[in-house]
């Protein structure tokens, strides 16, 4: 192949000596690949990036919520659903968290295996009493992790809960921070609304599992089989979940009678039990009155036969007494006679006794003589005794032992007479003895029958006593027993008409838990999928929007690619228009002549549309993303190397570029050889159609005529030129428009609409008085100007299938208002004043739930109140949305009472100082809650503005480098083409100056037409791109300041006089003789 | 002193490492009013030294005085000035600028000129006052090759140079450019060199100067130069 090595040579060849050419077009295609696959990569480089993190996080696929909360039976149901992978049954609720005076409202969220938090920082909570946050919690609180956060979950009426004990939500209310997490379901600012606190969520706040006390679950979590097949967002994923949320929606009805079922036979069980109870109790209660009237009764019968008794025992005891006491008396009577006849015993014993005692004393005379001879035979015997001892014979012995014996014998008869008459003796006292004994016994007996009727007697009277004290009692015990019945009676009364109010109250409460029985409302599902999400849906709306803006600047760039290379390959195929001829008469066939300039521009454009694409894929999805980090929290931006759009891109661009050489190849390579090899002829001179009217011809200077007939003579390079200069114009001017928009938006509402430079919210808790109070005080202060009293909640306002959240101001006083709110007609600037016919909405609301004035909208508060109301104005405003509502409109339709909740100060034109320290001092008071600088939000937004500056410099590099290529190809070509005719004036002797002017004349006076149309299509263009980027609570004005035009076409110039400079060495460079030399 | 002198004129072109000698000690001088042809085979130099003279081409030695002025000593923006004033030229292929009609070119000329002809009179002189406002292509040959005298002519330069004028003409019109060239110079007294590589035409010359690789080899002065129309080749 010996023919095609010559013919490659030659090729690269070409690009050496070309290389000029060569790189306007590869850089045509750099730029043209490289914008659009980086701007249509963007798109799907975000929606990879969070459809990534959705899956890494197992974020779910369709919710499931209800008005009467999920249970495990649910979950069971959904289980059983085609395409539903795993069901998971979680809790979330509102809390309060108090810090440093702050009041927050907070997400409640427990860590699950379904949407699962990233952790950024730390640990997640394995432990009850732990919690998670996000970072821009300890940014906004100022803790730590390790520090303790109170919590304190919203009280909710706990649907479900029929023990009506209300349990707490989180079993452990003081959490310690361990970690930061960001979680999928919040990748935007956004929190949702909440009945607690100023009803905006501030943060989210994960919690174990474990601390959730709750016996139905909250929301039902369902990921779907195969998902990894699908990319979120996309239609198939889309139809993909509607197909279940279809299959879900047909066992919705079933469960959510199966619920309410279920609570309505709870509570009947509850009822039919509390029936029961109600109904012993009041058996009970009646049974136990019956007894105590029994009782009663029963007291009284026995009172009676008491009292009966007492008489009875009374008359009893009388007649005993006297019983007794007639005895007593009889015995008395006798005791007398006997005590008679005793004295006249006596009397006669006592003479008997006195004949005794002179026996005796007879007797007395008798012993005592006995006793005399006893004594003397004593006396005898002893003087015997005395002379036996001096006796020493025997015979006197013996003799004085007769003696003795006889004298022994002589006593004994003495001593038996002696004792008989003792004997005697003894006899009468004993006689004696005996008679008194006689005699003192029976007058023992008369005494101790005395005593017996004395003792009688006194035990008569005692028990007489006895009785009678006894009967006395007896008749008081009943007295107090009778005392005792009717006390028991009047209680009995009190007990009995106690009982029946708690009857009828009883009663009364069963009719009404029966009513409420009654009254629990069908639970109704909620069937979600992520679109719901307000972070996600945003998010992916944010990628739809680039992806259209997508589509529109890359026209731009191939349009304007076409056209360079098609004058490029144009100029290059005829200035080689003698090379063709003579290979076509060497016989090289069409083919081969054409490789060569197929390959040249393939290689321009597959070069610069690799790089271009390379560059495009890294940079524009990275810088895109920069401005929208801003705005969403995700752990990671994927930049993919796009095969559709890079393959989509070069195919493009190749078209175009290759396309365009084929087209002038094709016209070339289809003549003879000999045509060929003659000098192609020049084009024609042709009159323009100015030059027919004569008087404006006539005044042209002769140069200018020129340049007018030049400008018609080369009309590919007058579109070229003007499409150029077009663009670029029109991408600048649409840049500094976005941003003019943009940054009119801040002074636009802070300083024409809202004229506030605090926003003070006063804590809940404050009486009327002590608001009263502090409102006086705080107006009453030097510093102060102005102080407008408002209430503000937020809600949502919604019309047919569209609703948006929004702020809710009503004031106190609806002329006050306009001294910091100014409420007027966008277009007029009419001013508004509120009145009870209706509520004022902002003007972007308006446009967003397709609200005219005189329609009447659903406004539903914090509370969940929902009420319709007409629109009565529409109002001009740039951030968020309000819905305004005069005081007595807000009482006459939600019937509540109004009182202010937040002070809309103006100060009298403190500086930012000042201001920061007349903050310090409000938020110290017990009174505020918190003090907004107005100031301090038109900062924070600023900030976040300020990012699209990126959307304005990518625009302005992008446009420049546009206008660059575009013009710096021109005028390449322009000398090229007209280098004879450029030769010739210099010979002719035109200074370079004046050759300059000869050539960009015509460049100059297309890139003014090219700038004046750009300036009117960018004012287009901003349009649209501010159309497709605005995001839903801002209103952008569309505006561009006479600046901006400057800018624009200032920028324009600079390019073009860049591109200009260089073409004035080039011309200066021009080879007069070579050129002239040639034959043409 | 003559009108123009080439004195020890060397030009020099460097090709990559060789170094080619266009001109090498080229002597010669004209006289004002004169009609000079240059004739040599191609390469001997001529064109070169015609590029010199009429400011468009630098020396690398030596010096070209034209009307007591040395060109070789000027600077670019002198050259300018003196290329714009002193100098018409006429090329092989006309150069005329295709966007412009006949007489706009001659005006192209006389507007950067401060005692320029009048384009319409120049044009009668060159006999296409009908013509003149047609574009080069609706023009034949010779009749651009008249356009491009009148722009050269109506400059009032003090030099006409004219480099193979009659090279892509035919014989006829060839003749008939010849013609005007001669009238030219004998009319408006101007002094007009013509180069040619038909040595038939020099006896129509004034002087006739031979280059030879590089030098003017013979220079001489015709004392009864014919007429054109009398001239056959």
């Amino acid at each position: 192949m010996k023919i095609k090595k010559a013919l490659l040579k030659d090729t690269f060849k070409e690009i050496k000596k070309s290389y000029k050419r060569f790189i306007s077009i590869l850089m045509m295609a750099l730029l043209g690949v490289g914008f659009f696959a980086g701007l249509r990569a963007s798109s799907p480089d975000m929606v990879d990036s969070i459809d990534t993190y959705y899956k890494n996080q197992n974020v779910y696929d369709i919710e499931v919520m209800s008005t009467l909360g999920l249970t495990d039976a649910d979950i069971e149901a959904l289980s059983n659903i085609e395409n539903v992978e795993n069901v998971y049954g979680t809790y979330s609720r509102d809390g309060l968290i108090q810090t440093n005076d702050k009041e927050i409202v907070s997400k409640i969220l427990c860590v699950d295996d379904v949407n699962q938090p990233v952790l950024v920082e730390g640990n997640m909570p394995e432990n009850i009493d732990e919690c998670v946050v996000e970072k821009s919690f300890l940014e906004g609180t100022g803790k730590k992790i390790g520090d303790y956060i109170d919590i304190e979950p919203e009280e909710t009426e706990s649907t479900g809960t029929t023990d009506g004990e209300e349990t707490e939500y989180l079993k452990n209310k003081t959490l310690k921070i361990v970690g930061v997490v960001e979680s999928p379901l919040y990748i935007s600012r956004e929190r949702g609304n909440t009945k607690l606190g100023t009803g905006v969520i501030n943060y989210y706040i994960y919690v174990n599992k474990e601390n959730v006390n709750s016996d139905v679950y909250t929301e039902i979590y369902i990921t779907l089989q195969n998902r990894d097949k699908y990319q979120t967002g996309s239609h198939k994923y889309e139809d993909y979940v509607e197909e279940t949320k279809d299959k879900i929606e047909q066992i919705k009805e079933e469960r959510e009678n199966a619920r309410y079922q279920e609570l309505i036979n709870e509570a009947n069980a509850e009822i039919a039990k509390a029936e029961e109870e109600f109904n012993t109790e009041k058996q009970n209660g009646e049974t136990q009155l019956q007894d105590a009237e029994n009782e009663i009764n029963e007291g009284k019968a026995k009172i009676e036969s008491g009292e009966a008794e007492i008489n009875n025992n009374e008359r009893t005891a009388n007649q005993q007494f006297k019983n007794a006491e007639a005895k007593i008396e009889s015995a008395k009577t006798e005791v007398a006679k006997n005590a008679l006849r005793l004295n006249n015993e006596k009397i006669e014993a006592e003479k008997g006794f006195e004949e005794a005692e002179n026996q005796k004393a007879g007797l007395q005379s008798t012993l005592d003589n006995i006793n005399n001879a006893i004594k003397i035979t004593d006396n005898s015997i002893a003087e015997k005794q005395a002379k036996l001892e001096t006796a020493e014979t025997e015979e006197e012995i013996a003799t004085i032992n007769q003696e003795i014996a006889k004298l022994q014998a002589t006593r004994q008869v003495y001593e038996t007479n002696k004792q008989s008459v003792e004997a005697g003796m003894t006899e009468i006292d004993n006689q004696i003895a005996s008679g008194r004994q006689e005699l003192q016994n029976a007058e023992a007996q008369i005494a101790s029958a005395r005593n017996q009727i004395q003792s009688q007697e006194s035990s008569l009277q005692q028990t007489k006593n006895k009785t009678y004290t006894q009967i006395a009692n007896a008749r008081k015990e009943l007295e107090a027993s009778k005392q005792e019945i009717q006390d028991a009676e009047a209680e009995l009364e009190t007990k009995r008409a106690e009982f029946n109010t708690k009857i009828q109250e009883a009663e009364g409460k069963l009719i009404d838990a029966r009513e409420k029985v009654s009254e629990i409302e069908k639970a109704e599902w909620y069937i979600l999928d992520r679109q719901q999400n307000a972070g996600y849906s945003s998010y992916i709306q944010d990628t739809e929007s680039i992806e259209n803006l997508s589509i529109v600047f890359p026209i731009v760039f191939f349009a304007i690619a076409a056209l360079v290379s098609l004058t490029s390959m144009t100029r290059m195929v005829e200035e080689e228009r003698q090379e063709i001829g003579t290979l076509k008469a060497l016989g090289y066939n069409k083919f081969h002549i054409m490789l060569k300039y197929l390959i040249y521009s393939s290689l321009a454009c597959i070069i610069g549309g690799v790089i271009g694409m390379n560059i495009g894929f890294q940079l524009l999805p990275r810088i895109i993303w920069d401005m929208y980090s801003m705005m969403y929290t995700l752990p990671e931006f994927i930049v993919s190397f796009n095969h559709q759009y890079s393959s989509m891109g070069l195919g493009l661009i190749y078209i175009c570029i290759v396309g365009a050489t084929l087209y002038t190849i094709l016209k070339e390579v289809k003549e003879t050889p000999a045509t060929l090899l003659r000098p192609k002829a020049p084009k024609y001179g042709k009159r323009v159609l100015l030059e027919r009217v004569g008087f404006i011809w006539k005044r042209l200077k002769f140069s200018h005529k020129v340049t007018v007939r030049n400008i018609f003579r080369y009309k590919k390079r007058f579109l070229m030129t003007i499409i150029g200069i077009m663009g670029c114009t029109s991408l600048i001017l649409a840049g500094f428009g976005l941003k003019d928009s943009i940054s009119s938006i801040l002074p636009n509402q802070y300083e024409d609409i809202f004229h506030y430079d605090m926003l003070v919210s006063l804590k809940t808790a404050l009486t009327e008085e002590q608001r009263n109070t502090y409102i006086e005080n705080l107006k009453q202060k030097e510093n102060i100007q102005e102080v407008v009293e408002t209430y503000m909640e937020s809600g949502t306002a919604e019309k047919g299938d569209n609703s948006e959240t929004v702020q809710i101001v009503i004031p106190s006083d609806n002329q006050e208002i306009d001294k910091v709110i100014k409420l007027r007609d966008v277009k007029t600037k009419e001013p508004f004043t509120l009145s009870e016919e209706g509520i004022i909405i902002t003007d972007k609301l308006a446009e967003l739930i397709n609200a005219n004035v005189g329609d009447t909208i659903t406004v539903t508060t914090a509370d969940d109140i929902e009420k319709e109301i007409k629109v009565v104005g529409i109002t001009e405003n740039y951030i968020s949305h309000y819905v305004y509502m005069s005081k007595a409109l807000y009482q006459q339709v939600f019937g509540e009472t109004y009182s202010t909740n937040v002070l809309l100060v103006q100060d009298n034109n403190l500086n930012e100082e000042q201001e920061e320290t007349v903050m310090q001092e409000m938020v110290a008071q017990n009174e505020v809650q918190t003090v907004t600088l107005t100031t301090t939000t038109m900062k924070t937004l600023d900030d976040t503005m300020s990012s699209l500056n990126y959307v304005v410099i990518v625009l302005i590099v992008s446009a420049g480098l546009l206008a660059f290529v575009v013009l710096y190809n021109l005028s390449n070509i322009n000398i090229g083409e007209r280098i004879r005719e450029l030769a010739t004036i210099k010979v002719l002797g035109f200074y370079d100056r004046e050759v300059y002017d000869y050539v960009t004349r015509e460049t100059i006076l297309l890139t003014i037409i090219g700038i004046v149309l750009g300036l009117v299509a960018g004012y287009f263009l901003n349009f649209y791109i501010l159309g497709t980027c605005e995001i839903n609570i801002l209103r952008f004005e569309k505006v561009i300041h006479p600046i901006s035009y400057l800018y624009a076409t200032a920028i324009t110039l600079v390019f073009s006089i860049i591109v200009n400079i260089v073409t004035y060495f080039a011309l200066k460079k021009i080879d007069m003789i070579g050129s002239l030399k040639s034959v043409e | 002193m003559a009108y123009i002198e080439f004195k020890n004129v060397c030009k020099e072109y460097k090709m990559g490492e060789i170094i080619i000698k266009a001109l090498n000690n080229t002597n010669f001088s004209i006289e004002k009013g004169e009609l000079v042809v240059v004739v040599g085979p191609s390469g001997a130099g001529k064109t070169t030294a015609l590029n010199i003279l009429g400011g468009m081409d630098t020396v690398t030695s030596g010096d070209v005085i034209v009307d007591g002025k040395n060109v070789a000593k000027l600077k670019n923006k002198q050259l300018i000035k003196y290329r714009r004033e002193d100098i018409g030229f006429v090329f092989q292929f006309y150069n005329l600028v295709q966007n412009l009609t006949a007489i706009e070119n001659v005006e192209l000329a006389t507007q950067i000129c401060k005692d320029s002809l009048s384009p319409d009179e120049v044009m009668e002189k060159v006999g296409l006052a009908d013509r003149k406002k047609n574009f080069p292509s609706q023009l034949s040959g010779g009749e651009q090759q008249r356009v491009a005298i009148a722009r050269a002519i109506a400059k009032n330069p003090k030099l006409l140079l004219c480099d193979e004028p009659t090279g892509a003409l035919d014989y006829k019109t060839g003749k008939q450019i010849l013609k005007l060239l001669q009238d030219t110079a004998r009319k408006e007294n101007m002094t007009v060199i013509i180069i040619t590589h038909n040595a038939a035409i020099a006896p129509m010359a004034d002087k006739i100067i031979r280059f030879k690789n590089g030098t003017a080899e013979s220079i001489e002065s015709n004392q009864n130069p014919i007429p054109v129309e009398n001239i056959e080749w």
